[in-house]
């Protein structure tokens, strides 16, 4: 889920900062820069763990800041292609459901990769999976009996593979102007998400599966 | 800004809450420090000071850290029932079963305890370990320390009691089995007194966007 990423970038500390030693300062200058952001094609930087080579600090002309060629090592968060992780229900639509991992939520679950035969409630506004049932459409699948359906909750627990990831670099580009005011521009996609599945055995929320063993298997040692 | 390398290391989840960690404990200890050298100069010099004496953190790494810690600590992960040896134990124990360095890192971060969990990480499960799989579920088991209250702060012992308490007041209060955004302001909260106050929940509406 976590990795090292080795990466080397040019900082400059502002002469407020010289008091403190000069490590430290780079340390917090990087953190500033790079934690809870994500990094195209890397994955989100948590902070950085540690430096390791640092050049001499030097003074360019039309600043006080001195700057330093640093080569330093940082915490990513980038759950690999098939990683098994476990994360939050956020919230569910028709399309699928969002998850969340209190620091990253731009993680989500599209409908295909939701254990089938499963439909949405939009009275629940949940998703729900019927196991062993024939019924193949949506409508068929509503009109189930409700007792039969297990449903996946907000806040529930699941435990996914990550299918695929996206990178987003959306290009600023020149700022619009519309009647001599600036527009602001919105971001429109996350720049970093994850596409995870449940369709599998063993994957979904956690407390299905650990049910299902303590009702089949009795000599297992439950918690 | 370059990268020279994506991915040079994977971390395992314990690693990281580790690191996380003496950074949060880091930063704690500094600010009480510093509002303590605030409070004697206030004393000393007769009025009241507006200095800025808080070190410079950012509220990014602020808030990363305090929701990475929640997630990584609850109790869907056993992140805070394991030990350095027992994660190098445990490795040490795997060798022998041909496994890959992904699926060490999932057992490790994971630490499956029942079959189907096991299935889910390991492709091929039966060919490939067929009845050594009990053997694997049961080092697993013993290779997790049965959490004590005390574990979560135990690095915590160095600074004033103060810290400590407000540290296991914050650990208790919801650290453990959820990480919801309203513990993540209990959590910021409590931090709230060595901080500025308002500040800490503002950047974090922000985030919830």
């Amino acid at each position: 889920m976590f990795s090292l990423s080795i990466i080397k970038d040019t900082v400059a500390i502002q002469p407020s900062q010289f008091g403190q030693p000069a490590d430290e300062a780079i340390i917090a200058e990087l953190n500033k820069k790079y934690a809870n952001r994500v990094l195209h094609d890397i994955g989100l930087c948590i902070c950085i763990f540690d430096l390791s080579q640092v050049g001499e600090g030097k003074v360019r002309y039309g600043d006080g800041c001195l700057w330093y060629k640093v080569v330093f090592r940082m915490v990513i968060f980038r759950p690999f292609i098939s990683e098994v992780v476990i994360a939050k229900v956020k919230s569910s639509d028709e399309d699928g459901i969002r998850l969340t991992m209190g620091f990253f939520d731009d993680m989500y679950i599209p409908a295909a990769y939701l254990p089938q035969p499963a439909a949405f409630d939009p009275n629940e506004r949940a998703h729900f999976w019927l196991p062993d049932s024939e019924a193949a459409t949506s409508q068929q699948l509503l009109d189930s009996p409700v007792s039969d359906r297990m449903y996946i909750d907000q806040g529930e627990v699941l435990r996914v593979r990550v299918e695929a990831e996206d990178f987003y670099d959306d290009e600023p580009g020149p700022p619009k102007m519309a009647e001599g005011v600036q527009v602001v521009r919105e971001p429109k996609r996350a720049p970093y998400n994850i596409i995870c599945s449940i369709a599998e055995q063993g994957l979904g929320p956690v407390a299905w599966w650990s049910a299902q063993q303590g009702g089949e298997d009795d000599a297992m040692d439950q918690r | 800004m370059e990268v020279l390398n994506g991915r040079s290391a994977l971390l395992s989840n314990y690693e990281v809450l580790t690191l996380l960690k003496e950074l949060e404990n880091d930063h704690l200890a500094r600010s009480k420090a510093a509002m303590r050298i605030k409070k004697e100069e206030e004393v000393a010099s007769g009025q009241h000071t507006h200095t800025d004496v808080l070190p410079d953190i950012s509220e990014n790494l602020r808030t990363i850290q305090v929701e990475a810690i929640q997630y990584l600590s609850s109790e869907h992960l056993p992140t805070t029932s394991q030990t350095p040896t027992g994660v190098s134990n445990l490795i040490t124990a795997l060798a022998p079963y041909d496994l890959t360095k992904s699926e060490k890192l999932q057992i490790v971060n994971l630490a499956p305890t029942r079959p189907v969990e096991l299935y889910v990480i390991i492709e091929e499960l039966e060919d490939r370990l067929g009845d050594s799989m009990d053997t694997i579920l049961d080092t697993i088991k013993s290779s997790l320390s049965a959490p004590p209250p005390s574990h979560v702060n135990g690095k915590s012992t160095t600074f004033t009691s103060t810290a400590t308490s407000l540290l296991g007041a914050s650990s208790s209060s919801g650290g453990r089995g959820t990480w919801d955004e309203v513990d993540a302001e209990a959590i910021i909260d409590d931090v709230e007194f060595v901080d500025h106050a308002g500040e800490a929940e503002g950047d974090l509406d922000v985030d919830d966007e």
